[in-house]
């Protein structure tokens, strides 16, 4: 699935509106995903994003996370307007670098409608751009160029390890009815190498990260106040994806997860095979919001505890896209000992996420 | 050292309190000098601070903007801009003003993409139900000042005339306090949708990357960008923007400034004649030892002191008097400069010091004549009994006053400086300055000339007038002064009228007149509304008008590109020529006919050849004459119908004039004329007399604030007249002591204090008449023309004028009296034992 | 001529002062009197009550048989105009009319035509001894002169009262003589009856009689 809070609440674009044009997005049904076309754009599907995070190291040794991502939506509106400026197609970016020396996060974003060849996501391959911002896939290699407020980085990530189909070959179940569902698949263990530019100084970094590429028509049911996801890079080469969906009183309406091992084989989740177990709750000085940032997360046999990078990972987004949540980098250890890397996603803490 | 400064104190007291009266009179005329210019000054300030608070809205916080003509032009300049390394966002606008379907005026509707907006025009972004309000085609988000003067608020609608048809825009929001002027907000996509913009932009705002040089980016891009598109910094735009209405701001404050400028001469007046009745009480402190300069001073500190009462009241009074101005007649005062202006008064320091300074500047410099009048004065002599008298009766040098003239008339001969007519205004104040300070002569001269009359209180009047010139003078001052510019602008105002209703005839030559829309860029009439309208049984002949704004120079205001059908062989049937005309030759370009004002501020004369930027490029014409036209102050170019469709396919129009067959009824024809097209019921349909009172009658209004402060100037010039009389009867009354002695009924000493201010009014009428004349030709050939570029005839309101000057006469006379008869009261007749 | 009987006269104040109490005095035509007294005793109060410029509390005023005191002041000013000339002691020639025109205003007055008043004036002017500055203006004229002119004036329509208040109070000794004389000149030849209130007791003496004013009346003889 994947969340984004940000997302959600720019503009509340994910909202199915009422009062939007009257828009026939295709459903969601299970299909065998082909590429490179489905890793560019579907524009007919009301929203998708490609999402990226990872961890990555200068060469001093210092850890940062990294996320970026970049998000379509189609609001159903101005489907047959003459104006090149039609609101028909819309793109988002997103990026955010966590800096355990800085203890916050640098983060900024980017809200567009498509057109003009300023901003457009390709139906060929991953080509997505939102003016100066840009991911694209450059033969095998992911290539990102952002440059933010405080921060840029121009990275290069490259695959190691096949493409992991999500759910049913791709298709992804997000609740109990069959439509809430999306086209999902994963490429994790990206080697990253590239720069990054934190302080006025672009520094190499390499590291590993995790792209997710999404699209539905449907959201979540009404009853879900937010989710807790987590998606896992694992020390031995195995890679793993969790979440959960929090309904209004913090129960589990749904939940699911995807395990593929060093060798190859995929063991995916029933809902209740996962299970999140808040261990260490981080209150923000900021807004007050309380986030649990460390959990034990189970999924089937597997049990792992989340530790976060840093406690403070909160995005405060209420100027521009009206939501506040937590995503961060965090480590999954076993034993005492780190048995993988990944982010953690903490959404609905702060209010219910408005869907 | 103190008890000196005490025992002055005793002396300004004891004179201020023996003067009060007139005292109160000065403090008043300076109160209502400043309070004039400071409540013209507060109001313009704010129409000009809320028109760049509504800019600066729509500008936000860019650091370039690019504006095109209202039709707009390609939006690739938005992709080739953005594309620009240096441009960190480019946010594009499509501007249009939209005629209101429901209610009669019109809505600022901006076009904005939201995303490109926010960071650079914050005030913009809506706050809607939820975040697509902002993208809807159907939504629309108003200002505050927007929602009240439509009174509408969420959830209600706006209908707006696109063509003859209305569209309804739901009211989604109201815009932060932060968006001023009255504007609506919706998406951009939506507004070139509806408003037939597609593919075109009117404005696009530049955030630069941090770093990058402004300045250098501007001039690259003026060398790229299209005919008729430019590019600026916000501030220039401010300067375009308020550019129109400045000559009428800044001579408005002149206008004002008069007022206070009478109110000195009162000062002056009032001083004067107080100075000369304490002649001897200051000749007995110079003799105890007070210099000269002391004297001097102190006396100047008193016309301070005036002046500081008066211009603290008039602070306080200009405040009350404009917000009382703003609230019933606007910030144009009813000129229409700032349509769509709400304005605030906001109270700056400068200003309020400034004018408290020109109030008691005024006082001082009133003052400081007949101070130093007094610390020259031998005290041996001021001492003596009688002398008083002799200190008016002194005929000073009149070169000084006559080197003013001269220096006024060739003032009047240079030429604008900034577009301001500032020498005009040297001219006249030259003129005015001058001719008071040889009005002694010339007063001296025109009671000589003058007939004796036969009863003894007329005899003697005149006696005592021509005994005296320099005292009917200081009467006199504040009498000419008001009066010639009353004068003046009675004269102006007159032929301008005459010069609008003249040129009236001209331009409205039709039957009838049907207009969708002459300022908006939404209402017009489609082709095929035109053909049905001139099939409409009655009408013998229409001639469609199509008005366009295109920019000729991005540090002024548009200019009207206006289409009609025009005969090149002879314009002057569908224009108001002024001059020669110009027939175009077979290899000339296109012909155009451009307003006074373009032959002004832009040097087009007939012959010459131009370019005008329409539809993104730079088209030849030939200037084929030039023509009067009152509507336009920012200038027009007419041009004919078939070359601007040629050139744009732009074949709507904005107004049609019906020529009627011979038997058709106005009545008949009108009703046909709405019912042949669809939307025909939003269709202003008017005669040529109901057009013509319209507009004279908006040009009255425009000019009611002018007839004001005139009356204010000739008010003051009254109290003034008033002042010095009273003072002067009471420096004379052992003079009616001794009349009263030798029979003189009071009758008869009211009859002569009468007929002196007959004299002196009708002197100072005459001379007023003479000098208003001469400056209303300043103000029409150099003032008016700097200023406005509108050429005019001079018209002379004589029966005007006539009754002016009787009623005048009359209230000067009748005020001469009173303050004789006040003057009288007291015991004159033991004034003749009261030797000082 | 001029009859007085029992005038009484105050001013009102905080304290009310009376001024002049139960005066009579009875004026046959030609009489001159001169009347001194202390300052504030009231003498220019006489005068003004004889003049009519001001009203007396109690008793009656008689000019040639007429009550000055039941006369409205239209009536009084034409009677001061026809009958009564007065000379100043700040002499109060109009300073913006010339000498001659300053002598004819009492003829312009009483619409004495032009021919006869010129004619008069002229005559005045000659025995005043100012005979060729008929043209000059006041302010070319020395005090003694501006006070001859102003005796010209008192007496260019034969007024039947003459009255003086201090007419020699600006001059110095020797003008104030001459003056003094040409005023007792003047009146004699014009047979009017006139009043001469002074300080001065040389003043006094060029008058027919001497009465001296006292808070208790009118007194014979001159007291210092």
């Amino acid at each position: 699935m994947k969340r984004r809070a940000f997302l959600a609440a720019p503009l509340a674009l994910l909202a199915p509106e009422l009062r939007a044009e009257p828009v026939a997005y295709p459903l969601v049904e299970p299909r065998a995903l082909a590429f490179p076309r489905d890793h560019g754009s579907h524009p007919e599907y009301r929203t998708e994003w490609w999402y990226l995070t990872g961890w990555v190291r200068d060469a001093a040794g210092n850890d940062f996370g990294v996320q970026v991502t970049f998000f379509r939506n189609r609001p159903g509106l101005a489907e047959s307007s003459a104006s090149a400026f039609a609101p028909r197609q819309l793109l988002f970016a997103h990026a955010a670098v966590a800096d355990p020396r800085h203890q916050r996060l640098r983060h900024d974003q980017r809200a567009r409608r498509a057109g003009f060849g300023l901003v457009t996501a390709s139906e060929a391959t991953t080509d997505v751009r939102v003016d100066d911002w840009s991911l694209r896939l450059d033969g095998e290699v992911y290539r990102a160029d952002v440059t933010g407020r405080d921060f840029a980085l121009k990275l290069a990530f490259k695959p190691t390890q096949p493409i992991l189909l999500q759910g049913d070959r791709g298709y992804s179940r997000k609740g109990p009815d069959r439509a809430q569902a999306s086209f999902y698949y994963t490429r994790p263990h990206l080697a990253v190498t590239g720069t990054l530019d934190v302080d006025g100084t672009a520094r190499s970094v390499t590291g590993s990260a995790w792209l997710d590429h999404e699209w539905s028509s449907e959201v979540l049911s009404r009853d879900a106040q937010g989710w807790d996801w987590v998606g896992l890079n694992l020390a031995d080469g195995g890679a793993l994806m969790a979440f959960r969906i929090r309904g209004k009183s913090g129960e589990t309406v749904w939940a699911g997860g995807t395990l593929r091992d060093a060798a190859g084989s995929v063991r995916t989740f029933p809902p209740d095979d996962i299970e999140f177990a808040p261990t260490r709750r981080w209150r923000s000085s900021r807004t007050g919001v309380e986030y649990p940032t460390a959990f034990r997360l189970r999924a089937g046999a597997l049990s792992l505890s989340i530790e976060p990078l840093m406690d403070d990972q909160e995005l405060d987004s209420r100027a521009s896209v009206g939501t506040v949540y937590w995503e961060g980098a965090v480590r999954a250890i076993a034993d005492g000992r780190e048995m993988g890397r990944g982010y953690l996603e903490l959404t609905g803490y702060w209010r219910p996420l408005k869907l | 050292m103190r008890s000196h400064v005490t025992s002055w104190g005793a002396v300004t007291g004891g004179a201020f309190r023996a003067n009060a009266g007139r005292l109160a009179l000065s403090v008043a005329a300076i109160a209502l000098g400043v309070a004039l210019g400071y409540a013209v000054q507060l109001i313009n300030q704010a129409a000009v601070n809320e028109l760049s608070a509504g800019l600066a809205t729509v500008a936000g916080d860019a650091d370039l903007e690019i504006r095109g003509p209202r039709a707009g032009f390609d939006e690739q300049l938005f992709v080739q801009l953005a594309g620009e390394s240096e441009v960190a966002l480019a946010s594009p606008v499509v501007e249009v003003d939209a005629k209101l379907a429901r209610e009669s005026g019109e809505l600022r509707i901006l076009g904005i993409d939201v995303f490109r907006a926010g960071p650079i025009q914050p005030g913009l972004i809506g706050e809607g139900e939820d975040g697509l309000d902002t993208l809807r085609p159907d939504t629309i988000f108003l200002s505050t000042s927007a929602a009240e003067a439509l009174r509408v608020r969420r959830g209600d609608t706006v209908d707006v005339l696109v063509g003859l048809s209305p569209v309804e825009l739901r009211v989604a929001g109201v815009l932060s306090a932060q968006a001023t002027g009255r504007l609506a907000v919706m998406d951009i996509a939506a507004a070139q949708d509806r408003f037939g913009r597609t593919g075109r932009l009117t404005r696009i705002d530049l955030r630069l990357r941090p770093g990058a040089d402004a300045d250098a980016l501007k001039q690259r891009l003026r060398a790229t960008l299209p005919p008729g598109v430019a590019v600026e910094k916000p501030q220039a735009s401010l300067r375009a923007a308020t550019s129109l209405s400045r000559a009428y701001r800044v001579n408005l404050n002149v206008l004002a400034l008069v007022a206070l400028f009478t109110g000195g001469l009162l000062v002056f007046s009032t001083q004067a004649l107080a100075i000369v009745r304490r002649r001897t009480q200051l000749a007995l402190l110079r003799v105890l030892g007070m210099t000269r300069r002391d004297l001097a001073r102190k006396l100047v500190a008193e016309g301070a002191i005036v002046g500081a009462a008066g211009a603290a009241l008039g602070l306080a009074a200009g405040y009350a008097l404009a917000a009382v101005a703003v609230r019933f007649f606007g910030s144009d005062l009813g000129a229409g400069y700032f349509r769509g202006v709400e304005p605030r008064l906001g109270v700056e320091p400068w200003a309020a010091f400034l004018f408290f300074a020109l109030g008691v500047g005024a006082a001082v410099l009133g003052s400081l004549a007949p101070a130093l009048e007094a610390a020259r004065a031998q005290p041996g002599s001021a001492l003596k009994a009688g002398d008083e008298q002799r200190a008016l009766e002194r005929l000073r040098t009149p070169w000084p006053g006559i080197a003013l003239w001269l220096a006024g008339l060739g003032a009047s001969f240079l030429p604008p400086v900034r577009g301001l007519p500032v020498f005009g205004y040297v001219a006249i104040a030259c003129l005015l300055v001058g001719t008071i300070m040889l009005m002694p002569r010339v007063a001296h001269a025109l009671l000589r000339a003058a007939p004796r009359p036969r009863a003894v209180p007329g005899a003697l009047a005149l006696d005592q007038l021509r005994g005296a010139p320099g005292q009917a003078s200081v009467s006199l001052a504040a009498v000419v002064a008001s009066v010639s510019l009353m004068v003046s602008m009675a004269i102006m105002v007159a032929s301008f009228r005459q010069s609008v209703d003249d040129w009236l005839d001209r331009v409205l030559p039709a039957d009838l007149y049907v207009r969708a829309s002459m300022s908006t860029d939404t209402a017009y009439l489609s082709p095929a509304d035109l053909d049905r309208l001139a099939a409409v049984p009655g009408v013998r002949r229409i001639e469609p008008l199509r008005a366009q704004q295109i920019l000729l120079d991005p540090d002024r205001a548009s200019v009207a590109l206006l289409a009609k059908p025009v005969d090149a062989t002879d314009p002057t049937k569908q224009l108001p020529i002024v001059g020669t005309f110009v027939v175009p030759g077979s290899d000339d370009p296109p012909p155009a006919w451009v307003t006074e004002p373009m032959a002004d501020i832009y040097g087009f004369t007939p012959g010459s050849r131009i370019e005008l930027p329409i539809a993104g490029r730079r088209v030849p014409f030939l200037v084929a004459g030039v023509w009067r036209d009152y509507a336009r102050q920012q200038g027009a170019v007419m041009i004919g119908r078939d070359t601007l469709v040629s050139l744009t396919g732009d074949a709507n129009a904005n107004a049609v004039a019906f020529w009627l067959a011979p038997d058709a009824t106005l009545d008949a024809v009108s009703r046909a004329l709405v019912a042949a097209i669809p939307g025909g019921g939003h269709l202003e349909v008017a005669t040529p007399g109901e057009i013509r009172d319209v507009s004279l009658t908006v040009f009255d209004r425009t000019f009611a604030v002018t007839y004001a402060l005139e009356a204010a100037a000739v008010l003051i010039g009254l109290f003034g007249l008033s002042s010095s009389f009273g003072a002067l009867v009471l420096a004379r009354r052992r003079e009616f002591g001794v009349l009263r002695h030798l029979g003189m009924t009071r009758r008869q000493v009211g009859a002569m204090l009468a007929a002196e201010g007959f004299a002196v009014s009708a002197v100072g009428l005459a001379v007023g008449l003479a000098i208003g004349w001469l400056i209303s030709l300043i103000l029409i050939y150099v003032v008016n023309r700097q200023s406005f570029h509108w050429g005019m005839e001079l018209h002379v309101p004589w029966i005007g004028l006539g009754i002016l000057g009787a009623a005048l006469l009359a209230l000067a006379t009748l005020t001469a009296l009173v303050s004789g008869r006040r003057a009288m009261s007291v015991d004159v007749v033991r004034a003749v034992k009261d030797d000082w | 001529m001029l009859s007085l009987r029992d005038v009484t006269k105050a001013y009102a104040g905080p304290r009310t002062r009376t001024v002049l109490s139960g005066i009579r005095l009875e004026l046959a035509r030609g009489d001159y009197i001169a009347v001194m007294g202390e300052s504030g005793v009231g003498k220019s109060t006489l005068l003004n009550l004889v003049a009519g410029l001001d009203r007396p509390d109690a008793g009656e005023i008689l000019v040639d048989g007429v009550d000055v005191t039941r006369l409205d002041d239209d009536a009084l000013t034409v009677l001061r105009r026809a009958r009564m000339g007065f000379v100043f002691q700040a002499f109060h020639v109009l300073p913006y009319l010339a000498v001659g025109q300053n002598v004819a205003l009492p003829l312009a007055l009483l619409g004495v035509p032009g021919r006869d008043a010129d004619a008069r004036v002229a005559e005045m002017l000659a025995a005043v001894g100012l005979a060729d500055r008929g043209a000059s203006m006041p302010r070319e004229l020395s005090g003694g002169e501006l006070q001859r002119v102003a005796i010209a004036r008192a007496l260019v329509h034969r007024p039947a009262v003459v009255l003086a208040d201090e007419p020699t109070g600006n001059l110095d000794p020797e003008s104030a003589a001459q003056i003094l004389a040409l005023l007792r000149e003047r009146i004699k030849a014009s047979d009017a009856t006139a009043i001469l209130v002074t300080h001065s007791h040389a003043a006094a003496g060029t008058a027919d009689r001497i009465l001296t004013l006292t808070r208790s009346g009118l007194r014979d003889g001159a007291h210092a």
